[in-house]
Parts: C-alpha cells; structure tokens; sequence
C-alpha cells in the first residue's frame, strides 16, 4: 500500500535545478546586455563616425557610474555563466567522442547548433575577457579609444571573430531557453527558429558595418595606445 | 524492373569471439511497397541467415524494429524504401546494449526507466473491484491517452545528444513523457516533490540540453517538445520559489 509519510519527511535535492535556472537566468543577463551593448557601439554609426551619439551614451553610464561598476558586474556574470554552463559541458573525451559520433551520424540541425553554440562558448571566454580587461582598464569609453583599438589591426582580427561567436551563441542560446522552458512550442518551433536566424544574421550584419567604420572612418585618439596596459598586441 | 538497393549493414555478435564488428553489403532489387523490414526479411531468407534484427507487429505498434536508416532512428517496418536513396546504411541503436547485428535491448533500459519513474498510479484508495470506475472529464482522458500512445522503441533515447553522451545514467525523454503522463492524472496522488525526486536532477530534465533530436524522430509524433518545457518550467520554477521561501522566511 502507498504511503507518503517516508516521502514527506524527505525533502528533494533542489541544487541541479538551481544551477540550471541560473544557467538560464544569466544567459537572459548577457543576451539583454549584448543587444543593449550593440545598441552603444553600433550608435556610432548614427553620425557617420562622428561619435557623438555615442560618446552621449557612453558618457551617460560613465556620469551614472553604470560603466565602472557594470563592467565588472557583467564580467562576473559572465565567469559565473561559465560556471553554471560547463556543468553540462562533456568534459571526459569518452563523453566528447560519443557526443560528436552521434552528431555526425545523426546530422541534426539543432544537434549541430549545440555544438556551435558549444564551441563558441570557448572562443568568447578568451577573447570576451581580453575585450573586457582592455576596454575596463581604459575608461573612459568614447567612440575615438575605441577606434584607436580597432585600427592596431589585431583587434580588429579579434572583433571579426568575437562577433559572430557572440551572435551565434546568443542566437541559438535564446532560441534554446525558449524551446527547453516551454515557451516555444511545438506549433511555434518553426517560427522562432527562423527569427533566431534571421536575427543572428541581421545583428553580424550591423556589427560588421559597425567595425568597418571604427577601422576607416572614425578618428582614433592619438595618445590612446600610451595608455592601454595591453600594448600593441 | 525495381531499383537495385544496396544495404550496408553493421554485424557483429558479442556472444561470438570470433565475431569483430564491421559492415557488411547486402545488394537487393526494390519491389513494390517495400520496407525496410520486407528487405531485411528477404536478405535473412535468400542470403544470409545469421542476420539478426528484431521486429513482432511490422505495423508500427510493438516498438521492436527502431534501428539507425542512414544515421536516423526509425521503425523498419514503417519506413518505406521508396523514399530512401540507392545507398542504405542501417546500424543498431546506440545506447542500448547489442544483443547482435541490428537488434538491441531496449527491453532492459524502459524496465529500468519504468522502475525509476515509478510507472504506475500511486494512490492510498483502497480499490473496490466491485464499485463502478471514477469518472474521468474526456478532455482530460484524451491528454493522458495522447501520452499514453509511447510504443517504447527507444527511438528518441537514440536520438538523444545527452543520452549518448552518458547513457548508463540519462533518462531520456520517454521518461519525461511517462511522468507528464502521471502528473496528468487525478488518480495520482504524487506531490510535486515526489516527481521533483525522481526528475530534478542533471540525470533527468535539467540535464536535457533541449536539441529535441527525440520531438523530431519519435515514429508516434508524441509531443515530447511540450512534454520536457512543461516539466523543467514547473520544476524548475518550484525548486526556486522553495529556495527563495526558504531565504525569505528565515530571515524574519
Ligand atoms: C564565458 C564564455 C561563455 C561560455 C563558456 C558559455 C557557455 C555556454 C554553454 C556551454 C552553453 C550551453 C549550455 C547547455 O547546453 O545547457 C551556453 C548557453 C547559453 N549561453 Fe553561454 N557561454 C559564454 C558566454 C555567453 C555570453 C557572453 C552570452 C550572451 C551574451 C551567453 C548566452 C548564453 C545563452 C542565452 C545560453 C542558453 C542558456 C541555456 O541553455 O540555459 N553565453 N553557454
Ligand atoms: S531535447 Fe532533451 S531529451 Fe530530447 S534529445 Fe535533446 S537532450 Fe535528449
Ligand atoms: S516517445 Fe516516441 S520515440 Fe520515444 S520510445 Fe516512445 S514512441 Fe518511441
Ligand atoms: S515490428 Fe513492431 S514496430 Fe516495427
């Protein structure tokens, strides 16, 4: 006969579950941050380079000390994501072998996307953290610092790199909460996995344009390199 | 005349010691509304005898038949070789353990499955085998027999990223689709924490990485997609709210 005393006294162990809401808790974090994030730089383009409009949005979470006490906040979330997300990373080569048999043989579309979004993970936890150290340790940010960066060139073979992993990640991640949530459904699988597509394209497409202008068009600061502590890289 | 198929097929029997696992070709004219379960019917009978694979109903109901056609978790007995290419690769499920060839044991992993989400109804009522059933709304009968349709093939456990990276311990959306089948039911009288301890953890629902191999190769068409949302959101947002009950209450 069922009986649910011993049941009762017997609290779940809820650590698994808390760890994956964080997992996607933060991922929501850096997905908003991204897009506001691109909201900021791609703003230089709004004055063709001019940097007016950026230098507004840049000097009003500087004045409201959003820039010195978020970037590291964001930087934190991002090592604790990191954390959080590696949890379901296989990080034994037997689990490695196994899962990349499967994804050939079985050639999945969202199977492959996990492995896109798996390997981008690594490439923006290097590049992501020097961008970040780089761009903290030389507040303030205005649109001329950041084209001093850019046109090194190395940076710029950084940023060509980071952006579409960023995308890519970000995409196929919002897509990936939705669908293991609940919030997308069956009946609008197909939907949503069209607009993350679309969405990732659309966003490469702004920060290339965005890129291409700090190279050619923006005026760098002069006296920008003396200051960075990553030298000419 | 039918197209000439060609078969690839893995073969190996663990019981054998000679036996190394390697593929074989099998070559075999395509006749009218063939499947794969007639082919791998008529390459045992006219060429080789020794070629083991599992079926019982060939009408898609006893789940017996579900092997890799060209890398893809199916029924053989309810795919058509009309609508495969000339070139046929057909390998044995992974996760499951091989029993020979083509044939696995599923039989083994729901027995399991089935132990560990405690499929059956839990309840306390003492049951009168005299006294009428209790009444059940339609709607709600018809949502339990939607979940009920699983033929436990394995299909989707094969399919699975997360299953086949650790299979001795993930559970697979079968199992998802089993228990949103009990929470379903009023008869049940299981506590959200009672389903939490047989599913919330990185074995069970928070471990699926949602790429939904399983939504798109179940031969049932279960709707194991909203079976595996419903269940990591209720879950996961009661593991939350408890935790941040705790945190809030302790602190009067
Ligand atoms: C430090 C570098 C990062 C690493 C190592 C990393 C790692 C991962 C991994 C392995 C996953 C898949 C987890 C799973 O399948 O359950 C994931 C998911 C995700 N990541 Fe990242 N990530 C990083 C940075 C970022 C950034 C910068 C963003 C956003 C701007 C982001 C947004 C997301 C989102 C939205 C998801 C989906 C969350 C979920 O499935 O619960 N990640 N991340
Ligand atoms: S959605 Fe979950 S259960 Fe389904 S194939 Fe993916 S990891 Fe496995
Ligand atoms: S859920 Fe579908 S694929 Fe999985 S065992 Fe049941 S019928 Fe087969
Ligand atoms: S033989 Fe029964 S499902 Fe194929």
């Amino acid at each position: 006969m069922y009986t649910q005393t011993v049941a009762q006294a017997k609290e779940p162990v809820r650590n698994d579950a808390m760890y994956d809401f964080l997992q996607m808790a933060t991922g929501v974090a850096l997905v908003l941050f991204m897009w506001a994030h691109m909201i900021l730089v791609a703003s230089v383009n709004l004055d063709f380079g001019g940097g007016r409009v950026m230098n507004f949005i840049a000097n009003f979470f500087e004045a409201t000390y959003m820039a010195q006490l978020g970037g590291p906040v964001i930087f934190l979330v991002l090592l604790f994501h990191f954390f959080m997300a590696a949890r379901k990373f296989p990080f034994r080569a037997e689990e490695q072998k196994a899962m990349w048999t499967h994804t050939v043989r079985f050639n999945h579309m969202d199977t492959w996307l996990w492995i896109i979004q798996a390997a981008t993970a690594f490439i923006i936890l290097v590049l992501g953290s020097i961008h970040l150290f780089s761009v903290l340790t030389t507040l303030p940010i205005t649109a001329a610092r950041s084209a001093a960066r850019i046109q090194t060139g190395w940076w710029l073979l950084l940023y060509l790199v980071l952006l579409p992993c960023i995308e890519l990640h970000v995409g196929i991640g919002a897509y990936r909460i939705g669908v293991k949530w609940g919030w997308i459904k069956r009946s609008t699988r197909e939907y949503f996995h069209g607009m993350e597509n679309k969405l990732s394209f659309v966003m490469i497409g702004i920060g290339l344009i965005t890129l291409i202008m700090f190279y050619f068009i923006v005026t760098p600061d002069p006296t920008f390199m003396a200051k960075t502590p990553i030298p000419h890289m | 005349m039918g197209r000439q198929l060609k078969f690839n097929i893995f073969r190996y029997n663990p019981e054998d010691s000679a036996s190394v696992p390697h593929m074989e070709t099998f070559r075999l004219e395509e006749t009218e509304a063939m499947t794969l379960f007639i082919a791998l019917n008529r390459i045992r009978e006219e060429q080789d005898p020794s070629l083991m694979f599992d079926f019982m109903c060939r009408a898609g109901i006893c789940g017996q038949c579900a092997m890799l056609i060209n890398g893809r978790p199916d029924l053989a007995c309810h795919t058509k070789t009309k609508k495969l290419p000339d070139d046929i690769t057909v390998l044995p499920m992974p996760v499951f353990k091989l029993i020979g060839d083509l044939s696995v044991d599923t039989g083994t992993w729901f027995r399991d499955m089935n132990t560990k989400v405690e499929s059956w109804i839990h309840s306390d009522k003492v049951l009168d085998p005299a006294a009428q059933e209790e009444r059940m709304d339609n709607v709600l009968a018809d949502e339990i027999y939607e979940l009920e349709r699983c033929i436990e093939c394995g299909c989707c456990v094969a399919a699975c990223g997360k299953a086949n990276m650790i299979p001795e311990k993930f559970m697979g959306a079968a199992a998802f689709n089993r228990i949103g089948r009990f929470m379903l039911d009023p008869r049940d009288q299981r506590t959200e924490n009672e389903y939490f301890e047989v599913v919330g953890t990185d074995d069970g629902i928070f471990g699926c990485l949602g790429l939904l191999g399983c939504e798109d190769v179940c031969p049932k068409k279960l709707p194991l997609q909203d079976q595996l949302g419903m269940l990591r959101r209720k879950l996961g947002f009661s593991a939350v709210q408890h935790i941040f009950g705790k945190v809030f209450s302790s602190k009067k």
